[in-house]
């Protein structure tokens, strides 16, 4: 059989390459990363809100809830846009029978034995009231 | 073990590494180079923000627009495979796609409507290689929604590299480096198509890729037959396959091919896969399971 995976694996590389090769990546990350990127820390910053801006910049959280608990997301805003949604805590446990109930996308995330499954690509619905949550917090007054 | 999960491209990103608790600070920087890769692919490649540079580029015909290789890469691996599939596989139905109500930002719920021409095909795609510019022939719409995703989780796998081991898990496709925290191969469950809390098989991998196309998870707001997987020309989702799964050495692969393998339908998805010498699970209607490739 002829080996047509070569010439894949051949596009691929290079394609990986292409990024590297041109420096685009290593260089513009340097300055996101000067900034320590931990969002562990409780306080929520209220960044400078400038005066045409709908939304501050800083960190803001939400929660979304469901019949047990809470889901909590750290969204980071820059400038307006939504730079990073970080699922940010999950301290619940859940017995068998609750989390039947619960969105699989939250389980998965949840379970503290970490199972790798490949599956259709699921989507953020889930979390879609935590984000919103934060982001209201985040509007200007 | 050290695991963050943010949300990108409209999932979950979930990246495990291996790393002794002490290492926890210095890890942690590596990861989040990692997440920021889906960050500049995202914004590279979206369909669904007015400002990405992929809609910036095709907002006339005609006109060559140089593009970044967040944007360039995967989309000439986009237009290899269209060729590769006759077209079976094509990244201009992103109309069809907006046509059927995936058209919403996931974050900001902004929707977006073009006009598009009905007769584009992937050959109104033009990439220039010396000059790495994009001009389209046409008016159409490009979802790289195959390829985006993939490519973003081999470049994150090589920001993690020098981990003994780590996982990129995009909301079920996944790479997995190296291995786990027990120091054997990363152990893999390929999803039920029907009862969510079940998996069909359970595989081994180490440093390869293992992604999963599948009708069970998206399907059309406004019609519930079709679902994120479109036959280009005749406009509708195929239904020979439930799921398919394909396990190769890059994620741009097995995320192409995954979806290539579920258009293609049965026949020519059990082709395809064998041809790439690649490990597929392909699961049909009836629960029906062919495995490929020793697997």
């Amino acid at each position: 059989m002829a080996k047509m995976d070569k010439k894949w694996i051949v596009l691929c590389s290079t394609a990986i390459g292409a990024i590297y090769a041109a420096g685009y990546f290593t260089t513009e990350t340097q300055a996101s990363l000067q900034q320590p990127a931990s969002y562990s820390q409780a306080s929520v910053k209220t960044g400078s809100s400038q005066s045409n801006s709908k939304y501050k910049d800083g960190t803001f959280y939400g929660t979304g809830s469901n019949r047990r608990g809470e889901i909590q997301v750290a969204v980071t805003m820059k400038g307006d846009k939504i730079t990073d949604v970080e699922i940010s805590d999950f301290a619940m446990h859940y017995s068998e029978q609750d989390v039947v109930h619960l969105p699989q996308e939250v389980v998965r995330i949840q379970s503290a034995q970490v199972k790798n499954v490949s599956g259709a690509t699921y989507s953020t619905q889930a979390f879609k009231d935590a984000v919103d949550q934060a982001l209201a917090q985040a509007l200007n007054a | 073990m050290m695991r963050k999960t943010k949300l990108f491209m409209d999932t979950v990103v979930d990246i495990q590494v291996v790393v002794a608790d002490r290492s926890k600070d210095m890890a942690a920087a590596t990861v989040e180079r990692a997440f920021e890769v889906f960050r500049k692919v995202e914004q590279a490649c979206s369909r669904f923000s007015r400002d990405s540079e992929l809609m910036l580029a095709t907002r006339q015909i005609r006109t060559a627009i140089e593009i970044s290789p967040f944007l360039f890469e995967p989309l000439r691996f986009a237009l290899e495979v269209a060729k590769w599939t006759n077209g079976m596989f094509d990244p201009t139905v992103g109309k069809t796609m907006e046509d059927h109500g995936f058209n919403q930002h996931y974050l900001t719920g902004e929707t977006l409507h073009h006009a598009a021409s009905d007769s584009a095909t992937y050959r109104d795609i033009v990439l220039d290689e010396e000059q790495r510019t994009l001009s389209i022939n046409k008016p159409l719409v490009i979802d790289l929604g195959a390829v985006a995703k993939g490519f973003a989780i081999d470049l994150a796998a090589h920001e993690l590299k020098d981990f003994a081991g780590f996982i990129v898990n995009a909301g079920g496709d996944l790479y997995a480096g190296g291995l786990d925290n027990s120091g054997k191969k990363w152990k893999v469950e390929i999803q039920h198509p029907l009862y969510k809390d079940q998996t069909v098989q359970k595989i081994e991998v180490s440093n390869e890729a293992v992604c999963t196309s599948g009708s069970y998870e998206r399907r059309s707001p406004l019609n519930t037959s079709f679902h994120h997987l479109v036959d280009p020309e005749h406009k509708h989702s195929p239904k020979e396959w439930t799921s398919c799964t394909v396990v190769a050495p890059y994620a741009l692969m097995a995320d192409a091919f995954s979806t290539a393998a579920f258009l293609l339908g049965k026949d020519r998805g059990l082709a395809l896969v064998e041809q790439m010498n690649l490990q597929g699970i392909l699961i049909d209607p009836n629960l029906q399971i062919y495995r490929i490739g020793g697997i």
